[in-house]
């Protein structure tokens, strides 16, 4: 056993002794790094490293947590934690936390991700890609440089106990041919192996290029294709919507519809915290084995993301998904389709290509009602071909109605992140949308 | 917090020969409550210490940070710092602005110390806050209450000769409530926040100002019809008026973003070098004044000097409905060739500090409300918003009304169901013919930076009255 490892434990023994009833203790050295760009140059590179084990206890049915620094003052803070469970209040909801010995996955972390040895030559291969994609040197990039090593250890009163290691690495490159013209792309990984920049580079300079001259969009209904970026934050907005917890808020669609149709037929939706993915995890923050889990096939919702406690109040099993209070989406995944994104095109009489949104916000997350703003390359489409570059529109529908109507799912995905827009990380198509409202500034 | 250990990274920085270095050092306590639906699903309690360095050298800029207070690991952080700044290899090299060095030790008192509040009665105020809550005849299913403390010391030196120690005391309120009449559901969320210490409770009167919402929910499912979309005149309340001066004006006028350095993320600025919007061409009518100031007393986004040492002060953004001034650090000052005005904050220590509003609200004028309302003849008074957003230039945005009412001759009428407006930042301003007297503020959570950074910022004004705009 490591030594980390053992001093989690120690950790959990100590408040155990105490008189608590379930501990668990999480420690996470993490080493994360940036390097931010704009106008083409770097602005700044970061490094930050952080030693801290989260606990959390409970006495009687009251949660309490705390997070311990590099191992500093743990008598104290994990006698101060359980005088605190003393006081709280008991939640009669309470479901536990998981019991038993599991077996996990070996991790396939890339450790090269923490000294990559020289971060800059990334950036600029990302750069030189767009420029060179979009045809001109004058070409405006920003983005930044990220990666991140975890080595998380975990220790449960009840038995579970692992070690896991998480990296990740991402490229986000934003490139303007002109004032009002950008295109955006991601490159992401949890490895350095085959990791390309130039990919993001050469597709934000790809839709820069033609996005250039944009006019002001027209309001209306239209079939939209989604590019596989704004895929992501659509999966991000349904992914945050099957969690238990929202459910229980009302702050989703999904409330009461398990066993419904909500989709489409050709939308099966997983939550896959897969080794590809930047959201990699053996375990989740209960020590259960984190799994696959189908959470739409084939329209139909097939369950919530639950940890243990939130399973016992819906009646069922955990789905591996702990966060201790609130359970959540790792790495969604729409199954893909049998389309080509030329074949959606050809499919749209007038509609919309759609690239990349930001700034997401609902009326009412019961009924659905939202809006977000489509940014970087926005297209008209005009009996199958790119006809002209729009901007200054705003998407504003309904998220279960959107659902529904899906009408095409290409073959091909893409692994996306970026910033708080695009999360969770998703695996994430092309999508053909029916019917979708467009509305504009007065 | 070992303020030796700051002190010496400090040194080892400057041993390095860099141009410039700062170490800023954060000790935390936190505490947050959540409540669900009456349950007190978590109570947690921490405390979170570090430091970071930030250096400027061979014209770029390196940070690194860690929460393990050694020597050891204070000059690995130091070595990867400069060593970092070092690989921009940038073409324009970063400067900062000149600004003189500052000794200034600052803290905001607490009325009632939180630390002295237990955990007995923080509990209780949110059971308390809940009961009364779903005593009122209103269906309310769906209610998350949340409270939380910040107690934050930072000390910050520079190679400059700066040494700066503060206490910021911070207590902040969440709830979400979801309202179901007739089997048709609304929701609306209310933020609360305070720099200084428990007495926070006793101004804010949360029991009030959630079943006041309560109630404007029911009544909205009940009551409330659609708006016949067209041009109309439109009273915007100061919650409104607050997240359209934050969006619409606090954010476009932050010079990295005008510069470009948040291109990818949060975006640009309709103004830049070289557009038709620049310094002293109008954004708005004469009757809008927008400022920016983190010295209001108790206010959420208060504080005396930034995260670069730069002592704060009042920013009048738009005056007069023309663009006036900036909000700066050091390094966009330089590059404007003007002085920082003290907008550099961080979140945590682990956090590079980047420009930041920190109060942003419309300044008032001379009229009452009764007055505002008593020349419109058709309209529509928006007291408060639900869904917003704005696009990543600060120019096409869009507010729904979630307590909203007809407004004929002059008199309040029935409640109009989520009437939106949705037009420009010019057209917006430009709109504006009249701003009440009194302004009212509203706690929030900014959102900027890579990795987001949520500063705690006030959001408001007094009521203000647009004329002839589109509302549907």
């Amino acid at each position: 056993m490591s030594e980390t490892l053992a001093k989690t434990e120690q950790i959990v023994k100590k408040a155990k002794k105490l008189g608590a009833d379930e501990v668990i203790a999480k420690t996470t050295f993490g080493r994360y790094r940036q390097t931010r760009f704009s106008n083409n140059q770097i602005d700044i590179s970061v490094a930050w490293n952080n030693y801290v084990t989260d606990v959390a206890l409970t006495w009687k049915k009251r949660f309490v947590a705390t997070q311990i620094q590099n191992f500093q003052n743990v008598d104290q803070s994990v006698k101060r934690l359980y005088q605190l469970a003393k006081v709280s209040k008991e939640n009669p909801q309470w479901g536990g936390v998981a019991k038993g010995k599991f077996r996990y996955q070996k991790s396939k972390a890339d450790k090269a991700v923490e000294n990559i040895r020289n971060p800059a030559e990334y950036v600029f291969e990302a750069i030189e890609a767009a420029q060179k994609e979009a045809g001109q040197k004058d070409v405006n990039t920003g983005g930044i440089l990220f990666s991140k090593l975890e080595d998380v250890y975990l220790a449960s009163s009840e038995g579970p106990a692992g070690k896991d290691q998480r990296s990740a690495v991402e490229l986000s490159i934003r490139a303007f041919s002109d004032r009002e013209a950008s295109g955006h792309g991601v490159e992401c990984s949890s490895t350095l192996k085959g990791f390309d920049p130039t990919m993001a580079g050469r597709k934000a300079g790809q839709i820069a290029k033609q996005a250039k001259r944009p006019k002001a969009g027209i309001e209306g209904r239209y079939d939209i294709i989604f590019d596989p970026l704004f895929t992501g934050s659509l999966l991000g907005m349904w992914g945050f919507m099957v969690s238990a917890y929202s459910v229980m808020l009302q702050m989703s669609v999904f409330v009461n519809k398990l066993g419904q149709k909500v989709a489409s037929d050709q939308v099966t939706l997983r939550d896959v915290p897969a080794s590809y993915s930047m959201a990699n995890r053996v375990f989740d923050d209960e020590g259960v084995p984190a799994r696959e889990n189908v959470v739409i096939r084939k329209g139909i919702l097939e369950t919530y993301l639950h940890n243990t406690s939130t399973a016992k109040i819906f009646k069922t099993e955990t789905t591996g998904n702990a966060g201790l209070v609130t359970p959540g989406a790792w790495n969604l995944e729409l199954d893909a389709g049998n389309m080509t994104k030329e074949e959606m095109l050809s499919e749209v009489k007038r509609g919309l290509y759609l690239t990349n949104t930001w700034y997401t916000r609902f009326q009412n997350y019961a009924t659905g009602d939202f809006s977000t703003i489509p940014r970087d390359g926005i297209f008209l489409i005009e009996n199958g071909e790119i006809k002209q570059s729009w901007k200054d529109i705003r998407l504003s529908d309904n998220a279960l109605k959107m659902l529904n109507n899906i009408r095409g799912i290409s073959k091909e995905r893409q692994h996306i992140h970026w910033w708080s827009e695009a999360d969770p990380p998703s695996l994430s198509p092309y999508v053909l949308m029916k019917d979708v409202q467009i509305t504009r500034p007065k | 917090m070992d303020k030796d250990i700051a002190d010496f990274a400090l040194e080892y920085a400057e041993s390095k020969k860099v141009e410039y270095a700062e170490v800023r050092a954060h000790s935390e306590e936190n505490e947050q409550l959540v409540m669900k639906n009456g349950i007190l699903d978590a109570y947690a309690s921490m405390v979170d210490s570090g430091f970071c360095v930030r250096v400027l050298a061979k014209g770029g800029l390196g940070f690194a940070s860690t929460n393990k207070w050694t020597k050891e690991e204070a000059k690995a952080i130091v070595d990867m710092a400069c060593k970092y700044a070092s690989m921009a290899k940038r073409k324009d090299k970063i400067k900062f602005a000149e600004e003189k060095s500052v000794k200034k030790s600052w803290k905001v008192e607490e009325k009632k110390k939180i630390q002295n509040v237990p955990a007995e009665t923080r509990i209780e105020t949110l059971t308390a806050l809940d009961k009364e809550l779903t005593s009122q005849g209103i269906n309310v299913p769906s209610r998350i209450l949340q409270l939380g403390m910040n107690l934050a010391e930072k000390y910050f030196v520079n190679t400059e000769g700066s040494v700066i120690s503060s206490y910021v005391p911070r207590i902040a309120a969440f709830n979400f409530i979801t309202v179901v009449e007739n089997g048709k559901p609304e929701q609306a969320y209310r933020q609360f926040g305070y720099a200084g210490g428990w007495e926070a409770l006793d101004q804010w009167k949360m029991n009030q100002q959630m079943i006041k919402e309560a109630k404007v929910l029911q009544r909205v499912i009940k009551e409330a019809k659609a708006v016949n979309p067209g041009k109309m005149d439109l009273i915007c309340g100061p919650e409104v008026a607050g997240i359209a001066a934050h969006e619409s004006c606090g954010h476009p006028m932050e010079a990295d973003r005008i510069l470009g350095r948040e291109m990818s993320q949060a975006g640009r600025s309709f103004i830049y070098p070289g557009s038709h919007f620049w310094l002293k061409t109008k954004i708005g009518s004469p009757a809008v004044t927008i400022v920016d100031d983190p010295t209001i007393k108790n206010s959420y986004g208060y504080y005396e000097y930034d995260d670069e040492g730069i002592k704060a002060k009042r920013r009048y953004l738009y005056k007069k409905g023309i663009i006036n001034e900036f909000l700066h650090n050091r390094e966009t000052a330089a590059k404007m060739k003007t002085r920082s005005n003290g907008s550099s904050r961080a979140i945590n220590y682990d956090r590079e500090a980047i420009v930041r509003m920190a109060n942003t609200f419309v300044e008032p004028g001379n009229m009452t409300e009764e007055e505002l309302l008593e020349d419109v003849k058709t309209g529509v008074y928006m007291r408060s918003f639900t869904e917003w957003n704005i696009d990543d230039k600060r120019f096409n945005q869009r507010y729904v009304g979630r307590e909203a009412y007809w407004i004929e001759k002059g008199q309040i009428q029935h409640p109009v169901a989520r009437p939106v407006i949705e037009t420009t930042t010019q057209i917006f301003w430009t709109a504006v013919d009249a701003v009440s007297k009194k302004v009212e503020y509203d706690a929030a959570t900014c959102g900027k930076g890579d990795p987001a950074q949520g500063v705690p910022v006030y959001t408001g004004g007094p009521s203000i009255r647009l004329r002839g705009v589109y509302v549907k």
